[in-house]
């Protein structure tokens, strides 16, 4: 079967990258092992939250990038620029309409209340999630739940100096309780009669009350539409151990959209194998015993993420590229690759791909190496996501980019 | 507070509990302070090898009758801590085949029983042996389970009267010409200090002898030795594999329940506490220790550690591995005039009970008194309790009982219950050290989830106010030093999910300010 544009990888900067293939019109297929880090750790979207810079809540974003893209050049972003990088966050956002938006507080990052008692600078927040921002001056009343191990109502009461309330759910027959059967029953309205009567008993002169994340997979305004009802007071939303129950909201509206747009989906798959030929990729395989099939494209963008995603592999000597065994930005000895602290900015998390401007991949001369190749996402080298806190950024900037720059060679 | 007693133990390792178990058996009154946590020190970090001796067949054969006879009677007072597992010393092409000869003779002439195997038959009982081995000798090595063996020796003296202050560090002593008149210990959590008063006082303290004694003016010629060792995350074996050739790095893998032990190193170190494990340790032990097992090189470990080992010098030898691995027994009276005054060092987990017993023998031997030890004749008390399978099947997989439980560590399916049990009945006021008590933390993710679990739940229980970022923060480097050298392959990938965690969705920094001391007023206080 022959595509215009085959994306490997279907966590948040492949979807991205097909979403803008598909909207240009072309005949896209996307194939993915699982979907990556998104189901894991994508809440909110992160764009560049460092402390360093000028701190959140006091500079817009766009100026820090700015600075940032000046410091940076082998940056991703600064492939790309603070205006494109714009352009990218507003073609994820068309995604969104009302009710469940993505939105930014005065174009800057904002605090956003975790569930282990901190605050993360974060950019575009959920709706859902939007009033935990003003918690610093509110009186707010947290809700856990008896038996879910992965939010800690009291834990959060402690640190943000409130009072939390964990409700019983003995009633319910389940073995465990977790984010995806919580979100199941809060879409149960029996379900929210019950838990909003009895959170309604509790408030004392509270003015919001704050949930774990799990408010609904489908419809999570009109779940929290209807406990606000319910409670009588404003409720929000705050992010809790994995897996994310928004990160599920963002894929399967990705999904939906591609879906309805034609775009073929292969989620559960993973490429076994291209052939590459003077320099373009010639078909690449997929492996689904007893199967293997073939597929072929114009252009191919490779968002295979970084090790979990299966991007990149480490053995005890080396760290490799998977599919094209493409070559890495400089990395150390194993010996060097984490740091004494676990907090420490591990040198392991620079290495990646290095790319040119339009990232075609290239080589230790800087020599593009594959020209109907672009790379995309986390796998790119050159940036610490986890302690820029610029995860979603990339993957969405860098996807859109990348599948743009596809397209125009074709 | 001010304390009097017969005897002062300093040390809760394997030594100190077991002194402590011994005298109260003997119903001489005691009481021990311990810096930190039961066995935090080698008694906890050590390969849990339940020796049979034969290892030290060769070279030490004092030592080796010491082994085999403590094996007997452990297997006997302390069975629920012992797998009885059986050893093997493999021969392999390169190894020299006159040691074997050797081996076996030794073995022979101090009394540990032998069984020269062939390959084939040590293979079909050990199919994950290098099949290039050449023979195999059985003899009975076992696993013990050394914090439990530590544990159960604690309660033991408690219940008869012991009085065991952990957390509790010695911070002087009151000497008086030649004798120690008190001691003044300090509790870290609680700043509570004592003063005690010992009319003797028995230095148990494993690495740290030299710390105690300068406090006297005293000093013993004492090496540190580290030890490495790593976890897989699964067994590989089902009897302790031994390389049969002179003691030497990597020649030793030991089962333990559902993991196996690799081990180990011996690195000169200047100090007893601040070490880890180096990469080209967890490389060398790699490569030894999969001559013996190839699939050593393709199991996913899940952590290193390394404890050290207290060695005796005496002139002349050369080597760490050559310095005895045996006991010593200083009788401070006869060495440096002071009277009441004893420390007990080196040795091996497994001769803890032989230290403890000369230790008592000596200090009844000061007092003018004859109670014989009947610590090699008593069974600890745990050992009673009933251990079927199918009770000890329900304990590991809480999914077979009917009761809806909360598991808090999926790894190693620790439930809540259990830990609130533990934290309950051990009083704890130290929350890390509810980690030596349970598996939780143990399997694969080292705590990345139930961490954070376990903080929740002392929340709940009102054992942690306010803010407790810095809790985690301590747990999480605690964690790294274990898996920092272990990551490639799939561990990595596990540290990206756990780094995406905390660092990502949580951002916890080193530095980051707790969340409502920013300067920016309160806010939600009310």
């Amino acid at each position: 079967m022959h595509y215009d544009l085959i994306v490997i990888g279907m966590g948040l900067s492949g979807l991205m990258a097909a979403k803008t293939a598909t909207e240009a019109g072309r005949k896209v297929l996307i194939i993915g092992k699982g979907i990556g880090g998104l189901a894991l750790f994508s809440n909110s979207i992160d764009v560049l939250g460092i402390p360093s810079l000028a701190g959140p809540e006091t500079k817009s974003l766009k100026d820090d990038l700015s600075q940032w893209i000046l410091d940076h050049p082998n940056h991703p972003y600064g492939k790309i620029g603070a205006e494109k990088i714009e352009e990218a966050l507003s073609s994820f956002n068309a995604l969104f309409p009302p009710p469940y938006t993505f939105q930014a507080k005065n174009g800057s990052n904002s605090l956003l209340p975790t569930g282990a008692g901190t605050f993360r600078p974060t950019y575009l927040i959920p709706s859902t999630m939007m009033k935990g921002t003003t918690i610093k001056n509110k009186k707010i009343l947290l809700i856990g739940f008896k038996g879910y191990k992965d939010f800690y109502a009291q834990q959060l009461a402690d640190s943000f100096l409130c009072r939390a309330v964990t409700l019983s759910l003995s009633g319910m027959s389940q073995a465990e309780i977790n984010s995806t059967t919580l979100a199941r029953w809060m879409e149960q309205p029996t379900f929210r009669e019950w838990i909003g009567t009895e959170i309604k008993k509790q408030i004392l002169n509270e003015e919001l009350v704050g949930f774990p994340a799990v408010l609904g997979l489908k419809d999570p305004m009109g779940v929290r539409k209807d406990l606000e009802k319910r409670i009588g007071l404003p409720v929000f939303e705050i992010p809790a151990l994995p897996p994310s129950i928004p990160g599920m909201r963002i894929f399967r509206r990705f999904k939906e959209r591609l879906i309805q747009r034609g775009v073929t989906f292969l989620l559960g798959h993973s490429v076994s194998k291209a052939y590459v030929n003077r320099e373009r990729c010639e078909r690449i395989e997929v492996l689904n015993p007893p199967l293997l099939t073939s597929y072929t494209a114009d252009c191919y963008i490779l968002a295979s993420g970084r090790f979990m995603g299966g991007g990149l592999k480490a053995d005890r000597e080396k760290i490799s590229e998977s599919i094209f065994n493409l070559p890495l930005s400089q990395y150390e000895v194993r010996e060097k690759w984490f740091g004494d602290s676990f907090f420490d900015d591990h040198p392991v998390h620079g290495v990646g791909i290095s790319t040119d401007s339009t990232f075609h991949p290239i080589d230790e001369s800087g020599r593009p190496i594959l020209e109907n190749v672009w790379v995309a996402g986390t796998i790119l080298a050159h940036h610490h996501f986890i302690q820029e806190k610029s995860r979603e950024g990339i993957e969405i900037a860098t996807g859109y980019w990348a599948a743009k720059q596809g397209i125009d060679s074709l | 507070m001010k304390l009097k007693t017969e005897v002062l133990i300093v040390g809760g390792g394997a030594t100190g509990v077991g002194i402590a178990r011994d005298l109260s058996l003997r119903g001489i009154p005691c009481i021990l302070i311990e810096k930190g946590d039961l066995a935090s020190g080698a008694s906890g970090r050590n390969h849990g090898l339940l020796h049979s001796g034969a290892r030290y067949a060769v070279t030490d054969p004092q030592g080796a009758i010491e082994c085999i006879s403590e094996n007997r009677i452990l297997r006997r007072i302390a069975p629920h801590c012992i797998e009885e597992t059986g050893g093997l010393f493999v021969s392999l092409p390169e190894d020299d085949l006159c040691f074997r000869d050797q081996f076996l003779q030794s073995c022979e002439a101090v009394g540990i029983p032998t069984r020269l195997l062939s390959r084939d038959q040590a293979l079909s009982i050990e199919p994950e042996l290098n099949p290039e081995l050449l023979s195999a000798i059985e003899v009975p090595d076992g696993a013990v389970h050394s914090f439990k063996l530590v544990m159960e020796n604690a309660m033991d003296a408690e219940k008869m009267g012991a009085n065991l202050l952990l957390h509790t560090e010695l911070t002087s002593l009151l000497l008086n010409k030649n004798k120690v008149n008190g001691a003044k210990a300090k509790n870290l959590i609680s700043g509570e200090e004592y003063l005690i008063e010992p009319s003797f006082l028995v230095n148990a303290t494993g690495a740290w002898a030299n710390q105690f004694l300068r406090l006297a003016g005293l000093k013993i010629e004492m090496a540190l030795s580290k030890g490495s060792l790593l976890i897989t995350n699964q067994r590989l074996n089902q009897r302790v594999i031994n390389r049969c050739r002179p003691p030497s790095d990597g020649d030793i893998i030991v089962p333990n329940e559902t993991v196996s032990i690799l081990g180990t190193t011996s690195v000169r170190s200047d100090e007893a506490e601040n070490f880890e494990t180096t990469p080209q340790e967890v490389s060398l032990l790699i490569n030894e220790t999969s001559r013996l097992i190839p699939s050593v090189q393709e199991v996913r470990l899940i952590r290193a550690y390394a404890g050290i080992r207290p060695l005796l010098q005496s002139a002349g030898v050369n080597g760490d591995r050559a310095i005895s691995r045996g006991f010593t027994l200083i009788d401070h009276e006869a060495r440096d005039g002071v009277k009441n005054l004893i420390s007990i060092t080196g040795g091996k987990l497994i001769t803890y009970r032989l230290m403890a017993e000369k230790t008592s023998d000596l200090i009844c031997e000061k007092m003018g008194v004859r109670i014989p030890c009947s610590t090699h004749l008593t069974p600890l008390s745990g050992a009673t309790q009933a251990s079927d399978v199918k009770t000890q099947l329900k304990k590991l997989n809480p999914t077979l009982s009917k009761e809806k439980k909360e598991i808090l560590c999926d790894c190693e399916l620790v439930e809540r219950g259990e830990v609130e049990r533990i934290l309950i009945d051990c009083k704890l006021k130290e929350p890390l050290d509810i980690l030596r008590r349970t598996r939780l933390a143990k399997g694969t993710c080292q705590g990345g989830f139930c961490l954070y679990r376990l903080l929740g739940v002392l929340h709940e229980r009102g054992m942690v106010q306010k803010d407790s970022s810095n809790l985690l923060k301590g747990f999480l480097e605690e964690r790294w030093k274990g898996i920092r050298p272990i990551l490639w392959g799939d561990a990595l990938k596990e540290e990206e999910l756990i780094e995406g965690i905390y660092k990502g969705i949580f951002n916890l920094t080193p530095t980051h300010p707790s969340p409502l001391e920013e300067g920016q007023g309160g806010g939600a206080r009310h």
